[in-house]
């Protein structure tokens, strides 16, 4: 009886709660409406673009959500279950047949890969920008900037083709015999190389922007002040446009460890952790492409390869966040914001 | 070293931008330890002037000069002239303040380190004696380290003095340093400017005829890329030889 009794009122609480809940919503969405109706032309045009410009604003936030989710969950069997578990991601043997599902090699391959090709892409680009956007003469900036940004618009496949044809023999042929290291050519470097030649155009285009922003009175005080050229370009300019170049860094990142197709086709495909430059690697992309077709059927399997996917995307998602920290602080010591 | 009379004299200058004459044979001198404005209306190469004294015209592909321009008695358009270091001896201020997007103190050493200065001491004693001779020092000396473009206009453009006095040149070019500054801060930087001309040589662009009265000991009047005037402030605005000059004092034409 006196069960029945405590039940009645919590219910009766909930039931409380929930109509308050309720009637708040209603009265929110009434007034909205109310609004509506008294305001006039123009105001309700407001109204209808501030709610319709909402949705896809909160929609492309959503999607990220409902992607790591979606993810999650087709990776939740290989995190559970006792041959894999969280520590997959340190553990360097896959093996499908034997269930082992380690995933480091990947981690590693891919971590390697956009690492060279970031560390020779962004000095580069960085110095084409500063070419560009400095020294150039005007004739020639926009032409030059125009070939720059048709390289990216190139598809990686293409990139993956000319590579296989003509870096990985050069690689084979002209370069690994400086270090005399055994290789087909199918490697770490290759794949580090197609890439930084893929993100150079990202760099040098958003670099020159940022360049192109920072104000002529800030070059005229460099110079006035005796520096030549070259300093002001490097110490003012550069310098005044850092949270410009950042962005490009961090687009970059972004392309560099989520690029597939040039990267599969150049590296090698072999499962083991590279230890030169010459050894050939296997990054997480390339891993996902090849074998999903015949992973479908295994669970295990299956739910390894999302959980690559996974941390792929973690660790994107990571890097354009401490990019963008990065950045943040690089705007507060310049007085920006 | 050859014998001059004043820091800077300029004989028979003309310049062009592309086809267009903008200065035209122009003959004068800047006295040393005195403030001399350049008066003129809009258009009539004050600014040209001015940049030519410490070659910053020379970023301008077309432009073309004739004539000397001579700094300590050698000519800056010479031959063997290194005009980095010319511009260490002929500081500029600029109209708008133009802070580098850095500290305070990093604005004010760029000048010595680029010049070799690397001594910690030294580039703080230098910081502090520029930052007090710009009349700045009291208000910023407990945030060198803040960002310059978070100062207010008016120390922004003193922050620019400072940095401009900072490699210490005998003369110092101001392009109408307060024209975007509130009154207030203008006449503060007036004041500084009274205050400077007993170290430097201050050549003084202004379109503001009580300004170079109040400020300037003489004067040149350009029109149109001549030179209509030059002479000591006070008798150019009490007595204009000249109708040009007598018409823009009177604010007629500018």
């Amino acid at each position: 009886m006196t069960m029945t009794e405590e039940n009645e009122t919590i219910t009766m609480q909930e039931e409380e709660q929930i109509h308050s809940w309720h009637s708040q919503l209603l009265r929110n969405i009434s007034k909205s409406l109310h609004d509506f109706r008294m305001a006039d032309r123009p105001g309700k045009v407001d109204m209808l673009g501030k709610w319709g410009l909402f949705i896809p604003a909160v929609a492309s936030t959503l999607i990220i959500v409902l992607i790591l989710a979606f993810l999650w969950f087709e990776s939740v069997p290989i995190l559970v279950d006792p041959s894999g578990g969280p520590g997959i991601v340190v553990s360097p043997t896959w093996d499908p047949n034997r269930d082992l599902f380690g995933i480091a090699i990947f981690i590693v391959g891919s971590l390697l890969c956009a690492g060279i090709a970031i560390g020779l892409a962004v000095p580069l680009g960085i110095g084409g920008a500063i070419f560009l956007s400095e020294f150039c003469p005007m004739r020639l900036r926009q032409p030059i900037k125009m070939i720059i940004e048709m390289m990216a618009a190139i598809p990686s496949i293409v990139y993956g083709l000319w590579a296989y044809l003509v870096l990985v023999p050069i690689i084979k042929n002209n370069i690994a015999p400086i270090t005399q290291s055994p290789t087909n050519g199918l490697s770490l470097l290759a794949g580090g190389l197609i890439l930084a030649i893929m993100l150079l155009p990202t760099v040098v285009t958003i670099s020159t922007d940022a360049l192109q922003t920072v104000p002529l009175s800030l070059r005229e005080a460099s110079l006035a002040l005796g520096a030549t050229q070259s300093e002001t370009s490097r110490k003012i300019v550069l310098s005044a446009a850092l949270p410009g170049v950042g962005a490009a860094v961090v687009l970059s990142l972004g392309r560099a460890v989520g690029e597939t197709m040039a990267v599969l086709m150049v590296t090698g495909n072999s499962l083991q952790i590279p230890y030169s430059l010459f050894d050939p690697t296997y990054v997480m992309t390339s891993i996902i492409t090849n074998q999903l077709g015949y992973a479908f059927v295994f669970p295990l399997w299956r739910s390894a390869l999302f959980a690559v996917g996974l941390v792929l995307l973690i660790m994107s998602i990571c890097f354009t966040l401490t990019a963008k920290l990065f950045i943040r602080w690089g705007m507060k010591t310049r007085g920006y914001i | 070293m050859p014998e001059y009379e004043h820091n800077i004299e300029v004989h028979g200058l003309s310049t062009w931008f592309g086809k267009k004459h903008i200065l035209k044979d122009i003959t004068c001198y800047f006295r040393d330890n005195t403030v001399t404005a350049i008066m003129g209306p809009s258009g009539c190469g004050k600014s040209t002037l001015l940049r030519t004294l410490n070659r910053l015209n020379d970023l301008v592909p077309s432009f073309r000069r004739k004539g000397e321009v001579l700094f300590k008695g050698t000519d800056i358009y010479g031959v063997g002239t290194s005009v980095y270091d010319l511009r260490k001896h002929i500081g500029m201020v600029f109209q708008k303040p133009n802070p580098f997007p850095m500290s305070v103190f990093d604005n004010v050493t760029y000048g010595p380190k680029l010049h070799g200065v690397k001594d910690e001491d030294e580039l703080n004693k230098i910081v502090e004696t520029s930052l007090r001779k710009a009349a700045l020092w009291d208000e910023v000396k407990d945030e060198l380290q803040s960002p310059a473009p978070n100062l207010s206009g008016g120390q922004q453009q003193r922050l620019c003095i400072a940095r401009a006095l900072s490699v210490d040149p005998p003369v110092l070019l101001m392009d109408e340093p307060v024209s975007a500054l509130d009154p207030i801060s203008a006449a503060k930087i007036e004041e500084l400017i009274i205050e400077l001309k007993q170290d430097y040589t201050i050549i003084l662009v202004t379109h503001n005829v009580q300004q170079a009265f109040r400020v300037s000991d003489q004067a040149a009047f350009l029109y149109l890329g001549e030179l209509v005037e030059f002479d000591e402030t006070k008798r150019i605005l009490e007595a204009p030889a000249d109708s040009r000059t007598e018409a823009f004092i009177t604010g007629r034409i500018g």
